[in-house]
């Protein structure tokens, strides 16, 4: 039904970006072994095939995450969304994934829909999610076990809501950066990223 | 940069994932090289590198192994033959073989890892090395080995590996405990998924491959193999010639026939490899007929001479037979004789033989050829002529200055 429609408003165009943060975070947290592959689940979204956990626990992790991400959506607030890969033994950063967020404000104000149709923006985010996969061709091997955690920045003058406490940004140093793809659904833009310690010099 | 990004993303397929990560810049430089055949920047760092190794007169010959064996596989995202690494890692491997203060460095025992995982029976390599003491005191060989245990299924074995790194005190000690816990809770994890597998039985329904038709059955027989293609054994047809001892029993136990192995017969299990002398690296390419380098200013090409005609080398020296010669006849002598100036006006009027004589005098080496085949000619001639005739014949010749 949704296909039809030929606009996007700003609820729409927060939940699909709430969605792709969803399936992104999930493929990366498969893609770079963070739990074990047996753990996840195949499911068909955007057309391809993708990996969603079956964790009881991370699954209301990222329910949560994402439904609060929603709501900063909506409200554009939200600037940036960072996964932080880090080795649970050192505690040391080893990856990190960002996803800068543009938002267009002045579609709070009209409520009228943007002309952009839902076939066009799922096929940006599936280049984006495809990219994402194929960054194993240059990314280090994870060879100790290790955690992730996900930052989210936010406008500055920010209530934090429950659950969430107040980070800093956890950059790693000497680091190599990886621009990848965008997308844009006309209101929100994000742009992806992602860094990783840099191969010792030859 | 838009472009470049592109660019990794396009050839993604061509590129080898490293264990340690990819230098950006330089996979796109690489890559950028590859689009446009341009070879020669690359081609000058491998000279340098190569004079380097070469003239390398340090402490740490090995340094410079290392950095070239990186650059190499950071220069040469698609691997193959025109990266050169497999020489290359095999000539660092055997380079330091001897020499003992490298057979515990950490950078070596790398190159001796990537060394196996280049190679089609990585385990062999492993275990040379732990006879020749390589890597016996460094963690990450225990790692590699343990792995390509766990990687052909064998659990059990993998473990094993971990025990013996721990009884050699291998360094580091930490990493080693942490990977081999890890080993154990993938196993530990692994039955469990079998266990709760067994009751619910879903999995393999999804992954069963269906064939197209029965297989017919030809006279009397009316067996057929049944078609089992699940779980590991369609992970062995994957997997390429490595067998899987495990599915191998599975299948014979399924077929009518019960083939007699008479290794097994005599030992059930598998004897412990022997940790004797291993002097020779064992074989790493099974390849055959291969021509080795070598020089080539001994070798000689047959050359043209100015007339066309093919000068050989060495001339024969004698014919391998007696050519039959009649009683009377003298024995033709075999070194060719010197052309008297004088005699060549007669020769130039007749006109055949005009021809021979100059071939003859440019080349005094092909006048035993002619020698040679006149003779054949003669004997052959005295089957079909009387005495006589030829004795004028050769008299004649004699004459003429030919025999």
């Amino acid at each position: 039904m949704t296909s039809t429609l030929k606009g996007i408003t700003l609820k729409g165009s927060a939940e699909l970006v709430a969605d792709f943060f969803s399936f992104g975070i999930n493929s990366i947290l498969y893609q770079r072994g963070i739990y074990p592959p047996e753990t996840f689940t195949r499911v068909t979204h955007y057309d391809m095939i993708l990996q969603q956990t079956t964790d009881p626990n991370l699954k209301n992790y990222l329910t949560d995450v994402v439904s609060q991400l929603k709501e900063w959506l909506f409200e554009c607030t939200v600037q940036k969304l960072v996964l932080v890969i880090t080795s649970l033994e050192t505690n040391d950063v080893l990856e990190r994934w960002q996803f800068d967020i543009e938002c267009d404000k002045s579609a709070k104000e009209s409520s009228a829909p943007r002309e952009k149709s839902i076939k066009t923006i799922q096929d940006e985010i599936r280049s984006v999610i495809r990219q994402v996969t194929a960054t194993v061709t240059f990314l280090p091997l994870l060879e100790t076990p290790c955690a992730f955690d996900l930052l989210v920045y936010t406008d500055k003058d920010m209530v934090v809501p429950e659950k969430w406490v107040e980070s800093g940004p956890q950059i790693i140093e000497q680091s190599e950066e990886v621009r990848l793809r965008s997308f844009t659904t006309s209101i929100h833009k994000v742009n992806s990223m992602v860094a990783y310690r840099k191969t010792d010099s030859f | 940069m838009a472009e470049a990004d592109v660019e990794w993303e396009l050839s993604k397929e061509n590129i080898q994932p490293l264990r340690r990560g990819r230098d950006i810049s330089a996979l796109h430089q690489a890559l950028t090289h590859l689009q446009d055949g341009d070879s020669s920047a690359v081609n000058q760092q491998r000279q340098a590198f190569e004079t380097e190794v070469r003239m390398y007169d340090g402490d740490d010959p090995l340094d410079v192994w290392d950095r070239y064996i990186k650059w190499t596989e950071q220069t040469f995202p698609q691997g193959g033959k025109e990266s050169n690494l497999h020489t290359l890692l095999e000539q660092a491997v055997a380079r330091f073989t001897n020499v003992e203060k490298y057979h515990n460095d950490l950078r070596y025992v790398e190159i001796w890892i990537k060394f196996a995982e280049n190679c089609p029976e990585p385990l062999e390599i492993y275990r040379y090395m732990q006879v020749q003491g390589i890597g016996v005191r460094q963690t990450s060989f225990y790692i590699a080995w343990s792995e390509e245990y766990e990687n052909q299924g064998n659990c059990r074995e993998a473990d094993l590996i971990y025990k013996k790194g721990l009884q050699a005190c291998a360094e580091p000690h930490e990493k080693l405990l942490q990977f081999h816990k890890a080993l154990q809770a993938r196993v530990s994890r692994q039955v469990m998924m079998n266990l709760e597998q067994g009751d619910s039985d879903d999995e393999p329904k999804q992954t069963e491959r269906v064939h197209l038709a029965d297989l017919k059955y030809k006279g009397k027989k009316k067996a057929i193999k049944p078609i089992n293609r699940t779980g590991s054994a369609i992970r062995n047809v994957a997997g390429g010639l490595q067998s899987h001892s495990a599915s191998v029993q599975g299948n014979a136990s399924q077929s009518r026939l019960v083939i007699f192995n008479e290794n097994n017969a005599h030992t059930s299990c598998p004897p412990e490899p022997k940790l004797e002398a291993w002097p020779a690296l064992p074989t790493i390419k099974a390849k055959e007929n291969e021509q080795r380098p070598e020089k080539w200013c001994n070798v000689k090409v047959p050359l043209k001479s100015k007339i066309g005609h093919t000068v050989m080398a060495p001339p024969p020296s004698k014919p391998t037979f007696q050519p039959f010669v009649e009683e009377s006849d003298e024995p033709p002598t075999m070194t060719p004789c010197k052309i008297n100036p004088a005699v060549n006006k007669v020769l130039s009027l007749r006109k055949p033989c005009s021809l021979w004589r100059r071939v003859v005098r440019r080349d005094c080496t092909q006048a035993v050829i002619y020698h040679f085949f006149l003779c054949c000619f003669s004997v052959w001639f005295s089957c079909f002529f009387s005495g006589h005739i030829l004795l004028a014949l050769s008299k004649e010749m004699n004459l003429l200055g030919w025999m």
